[in-house]
């Protein structure tokens, strides 16, 4: 072990020494700056090594040969380890990054870096109080020299402005510490911890000034202008080591100085910390300069941080984990963000599209911005379940609302930037230079994400039994991704394959059912992919991931495996759905709503751990606190996914604009995984009443009514194929939701088959008409028409697809409604049920539209050389077929197995089964005669047809008068367009997007909001320092009980 | 402490001194009189430091004094303030002399030295 002095003594030397170097040598120097940062960072790294592998003990430093209160001491434990770690690291890859910059400055640049450095060191390490003034004035000097590295107008004012608040700011920390001193003879703070001399009159003045200072070089809203001011001027390079080693550091002092506060004072702190968390995140709303932003983000951040510290009495033991992990995601992903952000070097967001021109920063783009919203796998996912479930148990549930909205807001701004990264055209942005000791820190902290998160679940001990496997053969994805599309496609279904026959023996019950559909079904809808050509680059890993999440629901033991799956899945997901040419808005709804539901289940997961001895899932079915919100809130989760009305809105723009054989995948499976939760929940905690009398379920169970009729409704009145497919799955949707609020066996009977059937129905005419818009290359359906002739097999499996979905005989979307009206009738639940039928109705309007107007009627010109679909999008078709016709055929085949799984839940009110022949309470229906039946009248009328036709006229296209004129496109005698406008003239009205209509006015209220608070940071220093004062003065005086 | 002693009468001028200091730094727009807001600030500062370490009737710590070698301790006044004081007004310096570095700069920039006049970086 070298001692850590050493880092002093390093850092100190060399810094001196660099002022002997001559100008030509500044390489030199660079080497030897560089050298003595990584010898730093290997000193606190072994340290750190040394307290987490052999459990060494902390190790004290004492200067000048005597004992405290006589000397300075300093203190290397554990926490300093780690944090001197980080500030080393930073450090270290910070002047890696910044080679160019500092070689063009000289000595003099490294010795203010080494400056910086060193006081951020001693900051985290020493024990004295005067000690820490001291340093942290050395490292504000240093910091306000690194800003002005880059020389013009904006960074000098922002540097001023530093100083102006950081000269504030140390000047009353000197008289708070002067005062502690004053009453206690002692400047150690392990002295004062061990005192605990708050009684004493004064001394708690003098302790609020201290802290208060160290609150304030927190930066909390809205006293932190000046540092927004320098994150958005300073030199990327800088402001990374601002963000991420000054941020640190200033934490680390607050956490060690927490036990001089009361516990009244650690409340202030957490509203103050909450307070910037909400502020800062809402203020970055509206921010378009990516530095500014990430400044926000970062204040934003560190104030979520201040909350932990803040709530650490209700925290325990965990407040260390849910505070490092949360605080070491955002370390690495703000580094490499600002990193990112001085290679691409624009000062608009719109403009980072040009970042797709490099694929790896892209990548790290992307998992950076997943690290800071906490997603699986990074260590702030398993930080912020943690800080949510502890909290809950504490019963600080306004705690619990602050944060999650804050994290959302953080979501709104982030999203939007990697979408415009992702998707906004780039084509007339010149390249940006990379070099290679720019990219190198990137890439480590990116890779570091990775490695922290792992170690972080594998210390947890809930995160540590989930099974990461699935995941990690998604990201493996990743690394082949050079591969030609048939290579990667038959290998993402061999492991898909593999999976599903590893995981099969497993599966009972639900899982089974569920299981089949997400992981058959993955491979079904994969098989399309052999239609496409090239790499296909980024796609795989995400389709991978999307189905690794689901599995993970059906695998999940606890609910935080479940959650995290959950999360893998909508990771997944949104990058399937931003694939599609013009999904950049609907992949952002759709990842803010996933985002808001996940959210809510958090909460829930988290309120039913309450009193819980473990996570298991079963403990859903013994919840001990507040039950009906648990169910609300976990029921609500589910039902963003299931895109229930008033949660739908994400929906058919991020179906519809997804890629062909994204639009199955998405549609047809994904939106399970909301009917698994409900599923699980439902059986887990059965129906639990509101208030006493209104029950839960039953509210579930007018949604789903209402959402059938107006997704169906909504289905109706679209011009655009894919469009019409969505808003039909959110209807039938709607359908499944009503079926399992019936609870009873036969509705959940209907429920079931329906999602079974929604699959294959929906897979297949998505694929069908994602076929067709692949050859038309347009959705709008009124500029097809008469492609029965181009089109025949597309034609056959839409015509079968909607027979299912229409529900009519003999194929088996009938078994699914005859069953539905028994499970209604038993119920008695005769309004909505009528409503049902009426959605029924409705869906033979978009049905017969899917058929009438793209492939009958009249051929278009520019259709008449148009091929069939390509043939790999035809074979899972046709594999669906096949089985439909045989669900149909023999509809015990598949109702009697879901009976099965049913029984146990709901025994009584089943199907009695004799053959195909099924009975009910009110009457019986057989599958198979139904079949015989209807294929012998369709056959009668096919034979009867042809021997008719042999007398007819066989007419050409234009072979037609049509109001005197003789029609010569085809367009004049095909009605498409607003096909429904006489019903749209009668009920439009339910259609208007009034639900849209109000999201948009909920986003722009929090747009303009935020717009309004930032006016507050009108750039001027002294107001800077006004709010600062107006700050403590205001802080003081709830302290202190003025208010 | 005693009204009209010493340590409480450099008490009182330190806060006021310190006060002062934060007026000006405050309310004047001019960047050199900030600075000077500053200085007054520190100074009001290291003025209560000294104040605080005062013990009436006691000597200063220099133990090679004749009359200080028997029972130290009750003889001096408090050593440690006056050690802070010199670091503070050492790092007084370093700020200041930084802070017209920086108004010399940003004079260079527009020619002004009106705060009011550097807010580009807003919002």
């Amino acid at each position: 072990m070298v001692a850590p002095i050493y880092i002093i003594a390093t850092l100190l030397g060399v810094a001196f020494a660099l002022g002997l170097f001559g100008k030509k040598m500044n390489s030199m120097a660079g080497l030897l700056s560089v050298v003595a940062l990584g010898f730093a960072s290997f000193i606190s790294l072994e340290w750190l090594a040394g307290f987490w592998l052999y459990d060494r003990a902390a190790e004290y430093i004492y200067t000048a040969g005597f004992k405290p209160p006589f000397s300075i001491n300093l203190l290397m434990g554990k926490d300093e380890a780690l944090f001197t770690s980080l500030i080393n690291i930073a450090g270290f890859f910070g002047t890696v990054y910044l080679w160019d910059k500092l070689k063009k400055i000289g000595s003099n640049g490294y010795v203010t870096l080494m400056g910086m450095i060193l006081g951020l060191n001693v900051i985290i390490m020493t024990r004295d109080l005067f000690n820490l003034f001291v340093f942290l004035e050395i490292s504000s000097i240093a910091t306000a020299g690194l800003i002005i590295f880059s020389q013009n107008l904006k960074t000098i004012a922002a540097g001023f402005k530093y100083m102006l608040a950081t000269g504030i700011i140390s000047g009353i920390l000197l008289l708070g510490i002067i005062f502690m001193y004053y009453f206690t003879g002692t400047l150690n703070i392990d002295d004062f911890l061990a005192v605990h001399s708050l009684a004493v009159k004064g001394f708690g003045v003098a302790v609020f000034f201290v802290l208060i200072s160290i609150v304030l070089e927190l930066k909390p809203f809205p006293a932190n202008g000046w540092g927004l001011d320098v994150y958005e001027s300073a030199d990327s390079g800088i402001a990374a080591m601002i963000s991420a080693g000054t941020a640190t550091a200033s934490f680390f002092v607050m956490y060690k100085l927490l036990p001089l506060g009361t516990p009244q004072f650690h409340m202030v702190l957490a509203g103050i910390g909450l307070a910037t968390f909400i502020g800062s995140n809402l203020m970055g709303l509206k921010q378009t300069n990516p530095n500014r932003l990430l400044g926000y983000s970062s204040i934003g951040q560190v104030g979520l941080l201040v909350t932990i510290l803040g709530l650490s009495e209700f925290l325990g033991e965990r407040t260390t984990f849910i505070a490092y992990s949360i605080l070491i995601s955002h370390f690495l992903a703000k580094a490499g963000l600002f990193w990112i952000s001085g290679i691409v070097k624009r000062s608009e967001i719109k403009e980072w599209a040009v970042l797709r021109n490099n694929r790896l920063l892209l990548i790290l783009f992307g998992v950076f911005i997943f690290t800071l919203i906490g997603f699986p796998p990074f260590p702030s996912f398993f930080g912020k379940w943690d800080l949510v479930l502890n909290m809950a148990s504490n019963n600080q549930y306004f705690w619990i609302v602050g944060i999650l909205i804050g994290s959302l807001l953080e979501g709104v701004y982030l999203f939007r930037w990697l979408g415009y990264a992702l998707k906004l055209d780039n084509a007339e942005m010149p390249a940006f230079e990379v070099k290679w000791n720019k990219v190198l820190p990137i890439a480590v902290f990116g890779a570091a994400t990775f490695v922290v998160g792992y170690f972080v679940s594998s210390i947890h001990p809930y995160a540590k039994i989930i099974n990461y496997i699935p995941l990690a053969v998604a990201l493996a994805f990743v690394l082949i991704d050079f591969l030609p599309v048939y290579v990667k496609n038959t290998l993402a279904i061999l492991a898909m394959a593999y999976y599903y026959y590893y995981l099969y023996p497993t599966l009972s019950s639900f899982g089974a059912v569920f299981g089949a559909i997400f992981m058959v079904g993955g491979i079904v809808t994969l098989i399309a992919g052999y239609a496409f050509k090239g790499q296909r680059r980024g796609f795989y890993p995400f389709a991978l991931m999307m189905f690794a999440g689901l599995i993970g629901l059906i695998e999940a033991k606890t609910t935080l495996g479940f959650f995290y799956a959950w999360e893998v899945m909508t990771v997944g997901s949104y990058f399937l759905i931003i694939r599609g040419k013009k999904s950049m808005p609907h992949a952002l709804s759709y990842m803010l709503f996933s985002m808001g539901g996940a959210y809510l289940m958090l909460a829930g997961f988290a309120i039913a751990s309450v009193g819980q001895f473990n996570l298991d899932m079963s403990t859903l079915s013994h919840v001990l606190v507040h039950p009906t919100w648990v169910f609300i809130l976990l029921a609500v989760g589910f039902l963003t996914k299931t895109a229930s009305l008033g949660l739908h809105i994400w929906l058919p723009g991020a179906h519809a604009e997804a890629e062909t054989d994204v639009s199955p995948m998405v549609s047809a499976i994904l939106l399970k995984a909301g009917v698994f939760g409900l599923v699980t929940l439902f059986l887990a905690m059965g129906d639990q009443l509101i208030g006493g009398d209104v029950s839960v379920i039953y509210l579930l169970g007018w949604l789903g009514a209402i959402t059938a009729v107006m997704g169906n409704l909504m289905a109706a009145f679209q011009e655009d194929a894919k469009r019409l497919l969505a808003y039909s799955s959110v209807g039938v949707l709607g359908y499944i939701l009503f079926g399992l609020s019936l609870m009873s066996h036969l509705g959940w009977l209907s429920a079931v088959s329906i999602s079974v059937t929604h699959f294959m129905f929906k897979s297949l005419l998505f694929l069908a008409i994602g076929g067709v818009v692949w050859r038309v290359k347009t959705k709008e359906m009124y500029r097809m028409g008469g492609l029965i002739k181009r089109m025949p097999f597309s034609f056959f499996s839409v015509l079968i697809g909607i027979i299912v979905l229409a529900g009519l005989p003999p194929l088996s979307g009938f078994s699914g409604k005859w069953i539905f009206y028994n499970a209604v009738m038993a119920k008695e639940w005769y309004l909505q049920g009528a409503l049902i039928f009426f959605s029924g109705m409705i869906a033979f309007l978009y049905t017969f539209r899917l058929i009438h107007s793209v492939f009958l009627g009249q051929l278009k010109d520019e259709h008449r050389e148009v091929k069939e679909a390509p043939f790999w999008i035809l074979v899972p078709q046709y594999m669906i077929i096949g089985v439909l016709l045989y669900f149909s055929a023999i509809p015990n085949s598949l109702l009697k197995p879901i009976g099965k799984i049913i029984s146990p839940y709901f025994p009584t009110g089943g199907l009695e089964w004799t053959g195909q022949h099924a009975v009910s309470t009110y009457g019986y229906w057989n599958g198979l005669v139904i079949f015989y039946i209807v294929i012998a009248i369709f056959v009668t009328v096919l034979v009867w047809l042809i021997i008719n036709n042999r007398k007819a006229q066989k007419v050409k296209q234009f072979n037609i008068v049509f109001a005197a004129e003789r029609p010569f496109k085809p367009e004049t005698s095909h009605y498409a367009y607003n096909f429904y406008a006489h019903y749209r003239k009668a009920i439009g009205i339910l259609v208007e997007p009034k639900i849209t209509g109000w999201w948009e006015g909920v986003a722009e209220w929090a747009h303009a909001m935020g717009d309004k608070f930032r006016k507050i940071y009108n750039g001027n220093g002294q107001s800077y320092l006004i709010h600062i004062m107006a700050f403590i003065v205001i802080i003081y005086l709830i302290s202190f009980g003025g208010f | 402490m005693q009204l009209f002693s010493i340590e409480y009468i450099s008490l009182v001028v330190g806060f006021l001194i310190l006060l002062i200091g934060i007026w000006g730094i405050l309310t004047r727009k001019n960047i050199l009189k900030m600075v000077i807001g500053f200085s007054l600030f520190d100074t009001g500062t290291h003025i209560i430091i000294v104040a605080l370490g005062y013990v009436r009737n006691k000597t200063a710590p220099i133990l090679d004094q004749a009359n200080l070698q028997t029972n130290t301790a009750q003889k001096i006044v408090d050593p440690v303030p006056q050690a802070l004081v010199l670091t503070a007004i050492v790092i007084g310096l370093g700020v200041t002399a930084l802070m017209l570095v920086y108004a010399m700069k940003l004079h260079n920039e527009k020619k002004t030295l009106n705060i009011e006049k550097y807010n580009d970086l807003k919002w």
